[in-house]
């Protein structure tokens, strides 16, 4: 079990590059479409993912707390200020309320909710090294930026720790005198802070500079390929997007609340359901592909024990007895 | 020691062995004093603003660029938008005009291949502005990101100014939790940032402690929640009428009010000691431009 806590998620090991389609492609699916089919498969796929990546206490805290009171905002604002639609239920003071609004309203609350789950499990998977790496090449400048702002705040940080240190031994600490000194303390350590990253930056440009960055030539290293693996994923993820795209095409995924709801894709039929089943297997892909591997581990981790508790004399024929 | 041309006077004459080395005056001292004098009027004139913009309120042509890139950019989108896909989908337009408009910043920046000092100065403000919204973590938008992207769009450009704030809402939210708005809050700083070097270099905005506090008001308050509150609109609702536009700007009032007061302190406190680093920076290492 420790072991498994200490490797990776599957998907996570996967190149950026794909880690990346994936998350853009599913949230973006996820908040253009307003399909109820698509919203609460996708909802599933994001839950179940969440919960494998951050533990399902950390996943169902925030989403109670934050999450769902927005939801419920969300989904009472559109009723109580559109009017559309044609099946009337009763009169606010601001207008008649419509079963259309309702179901929009919370059709809405659940897309932000849906987004905001997908979104928290990319910032798990794409962790700024893999950003950085991925769009090194197309905005080598701007990903330089982003992994020196990355680089640059545990630093200050760091900084902090001894410029604090240095004015407590001058008696100049946060914690001496009253508020008013203990401010002024204060500032002077940010000032000093800031005046050391400016011209620690500088330096490191000079230093940069002299080791020739930028340079013809150059490459960069990073860990990432694109392995046999990748490939696989990601031919399979564009075959089953392609069959969402042709079901989209076709207005299986249509969905219309204004001024009547209209929802494609029903009655079932076959195309319907093979849509539907290609989206649900796209947005459980990452769990299926961690579990799978999950269970492979386990096995292979069975018959290593095994092997290992053999006694010396049977190991030779491999475990069976002769 | 004396001047290189008296030096070689001097020398000439010296090596020529001439009695009276002639036009060497030796009361070089007085002359730095006469030439020192016009500086202390200029000392005064740099207590009140803090720093002049360079070559007169000409903007770069590459800024320009941007700006008409951003003008025609829009409306197209909006036309676009309106023409093909039917105008009710709000969120597919605003988002694709959050991202594009912030794209041609980018390629600007990555066309000229900026220099590192350039590029390591502007991930440093970044960083401070990401530290910054860190370490107020606990003080729901009181933050001094919108100061430091003021700041730095004063001392160092419109371009920096635009990557600063975009890049620290971008780094930031990587830490805070992205989400369909990070598109938004990109442009609205990065803007924020390119309005203040706009206006500075055009002379409109001078870099005193007052001006810096009431540009950081209004654009906090217009720019920034003028942004963010139809965006969160967009992401909660399609349907976009005045009265709900009203509303949504009625209710978010009180938070761009904590902001733009947020941003108006920072800047009170901070603007002249910022500023006064970044343009020491600036001389030690010259990095100031033609």
């Amino acid at each position: 079990m420790n072991q498994n806590q200490k490797r990776a998620d599957a998907f996570s090991q996967c190149h950026p590059a794909v880690n990346f389609f994936y998350f853009m492609a599913v949230i973006l699916i996820s908040m253009f479409t307003s399909h109820p089919v698509l919203l609460g498969i996708s909802f599933l796929g994001a839950l179940c993912y969440a919960i494998r990546l951050r533990g399902w206490r950390q996943v169902i805290k925030f989403n109670l707390l934050f999450t769902l009171p927005a939801m419920v905002v969300v989904a009472f604002i559109n009723p109580t200020f559109n009017h559309y639609g044609v099946t009337f239920l009763f009169y606010l003071k601001t207008g008649p309320v419509t079963l259309e609004a309702i179901v929009y309203g919370v059709v809405l609350a659940s897309m932000l909710f849906i987004a905001i789950l997908w979104f928290s499990c990319y910032n798990e998977v794409m962790t700024t090294d893999k950003f950085v790496y991925l769009f090194g090449r197309v905005i080598p400048a701007l990903s330089l930026v982003f992994s020196m702002v990355f680089r640059f705040v545990p630093h200050f940080g760091a900084q902090l720790n001894v410029i604090r240190s240095g004015q407590k031994a001058l008696g100049r600490d946060m914690s001496n005198g009253n508020l008013l000194r203990k401010i002024k303390y204060g500032i002077t350590i940010l000032s000093i802070l800031i005046t050391w990253a400016l011209e620690n930056a500088i330096e490191t440009s000079d230093s940069m500079r002299a080791r020739g960055y930028g340079l013809k030539g150059r490459t960069a290293f990073s860990i990432f390929h694109f392995d046999r693996r990748d490939v696989k994923v990601s031919v399979f993820l564009a075959g089953l997007m392609s069959i969402c795209i042709i079901g989209f095409r076709q207005g299986i995924l249509f969905a219309q609340y204004n001024p009547v709801i209209k929802i494609g894709g029903f009655p079932l039929r076959i195309q319907s359901v093979s849509v539907y089943l290609a989206w649900g297997i796209i947005c459980l892909f990452p769990v299926l592909m961690g579990v799978l591997e999950d269970l492979s581990f386990r096995r292979l981790e069975k018959k290593a024990n095994m092997e290992r508790s053999l006694p010396w004399y049977m190991k030779q024929t491999g475990g069976q007895l002769p | 020691m004396l001047r290189e041309d008296k030096l070689d006077t001097f020398l000439d004459a010296f090596l020529e062995g001439r009695e009276n080395p002639p036009k060497v005056d030796l009361d070089f001292w007085e002359e730095a004093e006469k030439i020192r004098q016009p500086e202390k009027e200029r000392f005064w004139d740099y207590q009140e603003i803090l720093t002049a913009p360079k070559g007169k309120g000409k903007l770069p042509p590459r800024t320009i660029a941007s700006v008409f890139l951003i003008l025609i950019l829009i409306p197209v989108i909006i036309f676009g938008g309106i023409r093909y896909w039917d105008d009710r989908k709000y969120l597919k337009v605003s988002l694709a005009i959050a991202f594009l408009s912030t794209v041609p910043f980018f390629m600007v920046f990555e066309g000229r291949k900026p220099q590192t000092k350039e590029l390591l100065t502007i991930s440093v403000l970044a960083a401070i502005a990401v530290a910054g919204r860190a370490a107020f973590f606990m003080v729901p938008s009181f933050k001094p990101v919108a100061a430091v992207v003021i700041i730095s769009g004063v001392c160092f450009g419109a371009e920096a100014g635009f990557m600063v704030g975009a890049v620290s809402m971008l780094a930031s939210n990587m830490l805070f939790g992205q989400g369909p708005w990070t598109p938004w809050q990109m442009f609205a700083m990065g803007i924020i940032g390119f309005l203040a070097g706009i206006l500075f270099q055009k002379g409109w905005l001078k870099a005193r402690k007052g001006s810096l506090c009431i540009y950081g008001f209004l654009a906090t308050l217009f720019i920034y929640g003028g942004i963010m509150n139809p965006a969160s609109l967009v992401m909660m609702s399609y349907a976009i009428t005045k009265k709900n536009l009203l509303a949504i700007y009625i209710s978010g009032l009180p938070v761009d009010f904590v902001h733009a007061s947020a941003t108006v302190t920072f800047l009170f406190l901070a603007a002249r000691p910022m500023i006064e680093k970044l343009e020491r920076i600036k001389i030690k290492y010259g990095m100031i431009q033609e």
